[in-house]
């Protein structure tokens, strides 16, 4: 297998062009506890990563403006959530949690730890 | 020599530096002229001394010369001049040459530095240029200082006297605007066509004092339920009312937020207590359920664990949301300061696109409160959730009462009588429990 150093200093097997980007979302999505998907300029995709940073999880984050094929990914996003915020958006073990008003809501009404315990993110 | 005296009786208020300095040239000159009787500074020529005092009417006759002469303070003096009747200018027309008029000297001098507060037809040139050493720059600098001088004093006055009525107008505005306020009673509409409040602002003020309102009638419907022990099913109906009640202004804020964000994040909404505690467009969360904590005794462990957490979890999001407003703030800060001036415009147009993501803050922190209340109520019982709305509604009412308390406090100024009258009223409008009880 050929493998390709990324923009995020992480291995992934070379994809084909013609890959589907949602299907490339959720491929990316399933590849770790805790996946973020945030734009390195977007202040509110750093609080979110504070959020996590603060519960004391370590997220996989991938930002879409350092990514050659960002703007597919960013499209397929705004499709999947259906509104025009692609950014943030949080994974957890493989699901779509949601944008940052679905992670805080999850978060004060407690479904939010177990959660990451359940996908291996805390050990408390 | 009585000219300083006469000087000072000239003009009444605060003696003028102009004139102050030309009594002190003129006695030096006068007592030059006893001395001796030396020619005429500069020329013989008739229209020479003419042209030497452009304050006066001559001016008229030899308009280029005058004018580039004065310099600085001659538009005082022109316009001085213009007010000098015709009569001057007939007096002026005959003119004969200087020896005649050099007799007029030093009498008409000191007359009319005497009397002269307006200049009227009755002013004579100081035709005794010719007998005494009086430098030409030296007369017509003390002129226009005299002449700026009192204008300058006159401007003065009528600053001040603006200044007073302004003050004393605008202490009147600020008392109606904080008894307004504090009944609850927002400009609203009108408020917008004073160009200082956004519509969507304004709009905004007027949809959360009738959601006030609403809030005194929701209130009494929890004391009641409560006093009148009505079945948990019963007071469940209301608690939940209750809640549909806070998820509307939540709702009225989104819309706001989306009109005018600053609105929100400013607190000009709220009264000057709550402002004090304001983050980011409202209340803390984790601030309202500490205030709580020892009021809603008796708990059991459950639901002490259950609120405790529910204040971790608040201060994290709290914690993570002022950190993503403070990199807005610093994004802001780097792309407005510095940078070069040409690109300016495609400056500013970045930081109008960074500046829209205050909307989502000011949003996701209403969705905190919001998700917080709703939480709160899912790990009380009903009647504790009852007792807990209306703890949170009167605990805001009295921030309000102090509000409003505070603004109206006797100041030392002249409004002091008036102001003690207002605290009596407001005293008054504290006491019965109905009024100024409000939550957001």
């Amino acid at each position: 297998m050929h493998y390709q150093v990324d923009s995020w200093g992480y291995y992934m097997p070379r994809m084909s062009m013609g890959s589907d980007p949602m299907e490339r979302v959720a491929k990316l999505a399933s590849e770790s506890a805790v996946v973020i998907f945030s734009l390195s300029s977007c202040c509110m995709c750093h609080a979110v990563k504070r959020l996590f940073c603060g519960l004391g999880v370590n997220p996989t984050v991938y930002e879409l403006d350092q990514d050659p094929r960002g703007k597919d990914l960013e499209a397929a996003l705004m499709r999947l959530l259906g509104n025009s915020q692609a950014v943030p958006v949080v994974f957890i073990g493989g699901k779509l949690i949601g944008a940052m008003d679905r992670v805080m809501a999850s978060h004060i009404n407690g479904t939010l730890v177990p959660l990451l315990k359940e996908a291996g993110a805390l050990w408390l | 020599m009585n000219v300083p005296t006469g000087l000072i009786q000239q003009e009444g208020s605060a003696f003028g530096f102009g004139e102050l300095e030309e009594a002190i040239v003129l006695q030096g000159l006068n007592i030059r002229n006893d001395e001796a009787k030396a020619p005429l500074f500069g020329t013989g020529r008739p229209a020479a001394t003419l042209e030497m005092f452009p304050s006066w009417p001559m001016r008229f006759k030899q308009t280029p010369r005058g004018s580039s002469k004065s310099g600085g303070g001659s538009t005082d003096s022109g316009s001085a001049v213009n007010t000098i009747s015709s009569k001057t200018e007939n007096q002026l027309e005959p003119e004969s040459p200087i020896s005649t008029k050099n007799t007029a000297p030093l009498d008409h001098q000191q007359e009319m530095m005497a009397s002269d507060v307006s200049r009227t037809g009755q002013e004579k040139r100081r035709g005794s240029t010719s007998e005494k050493q009086l430098d030409a720059k030296t007369l017509r600098r003390l002129a226009q200082n005299r002449e700026a001088a009192r204008k300058s004093r006159l401007r003065k006055k009528a600053y001040v006297q603006q200044l007073e009525s302004s003050r004393i107008k605008l202490s009147q505005i600020e008392q109606d605007l904080q008894r307004s306020r504090s009944q609850g009673f927002f400009l609203g509409g009108c408020a917008g066509a004073l160009g200082n409040i956004s519509s969507g602002a304004a709009i905004f003020d007027m949809a959360y004092s009738r959601w006030l309102e609403d809030d005194q009638r929701h209130m009494s419907e929890l004391r009641t339920g409560l006093n009148a022990h009505l079945s948990d099913s019963d007071l469940r109906i209301i608690v939940d009312t209750y809640i549909s009640h806070y998820d509307e202004i939540f709702r009225l804020k989104v819309v706001a937020a989306k009109a005018d964000a600053f609105h929100l994040i400013t607190g000009m909404w709220t009264t000057p207590a709550e402002r004090c505690f304001l983050w980011m467009g409202g209340f803390r969360p984790s601030e309202l359920i500490k205030m709580l904590i020892s009021q809603l005794d008796p708990l059991t462990e459950q639901q002490v664990m259950g609120i405790y957490s529910l204040q971790h979890s608040s201060q994290q999001a709290e914690e993570a949301l002022t950190q993503g407003l403070e990199q807005l703030q610093q994004s802001l800060t780097d792309t407005i300061a510095g940078g070069p001036i040409i690109d300016g415009m495609q400056q500013m147009a970045v930081a109008i696109g960074k500046l829209a993501n205050l909307e989502g803050f000011v949003r996701q922190a209403d969705n905190l409160r919001q998700q917080t209340l709703h939480q709160l109520s899912r790990i009380l019982t009903v009647r504790q959730a009852a007792r807990c709305f209306l703890m949170i509604g009167e605990y805001y009412g009295r921030l309000r009462a102090l509000s409003s308390l505070w603004t109206s406090r006797p100041r030392e100024s002249m409004m002091s009588d008036e102001h003690s009258c207002q605290t009596t009223t407001d005293l008054q409008m504290v006491q019965p429990s109905q009024n100024h009880f409000s939550e957001f």
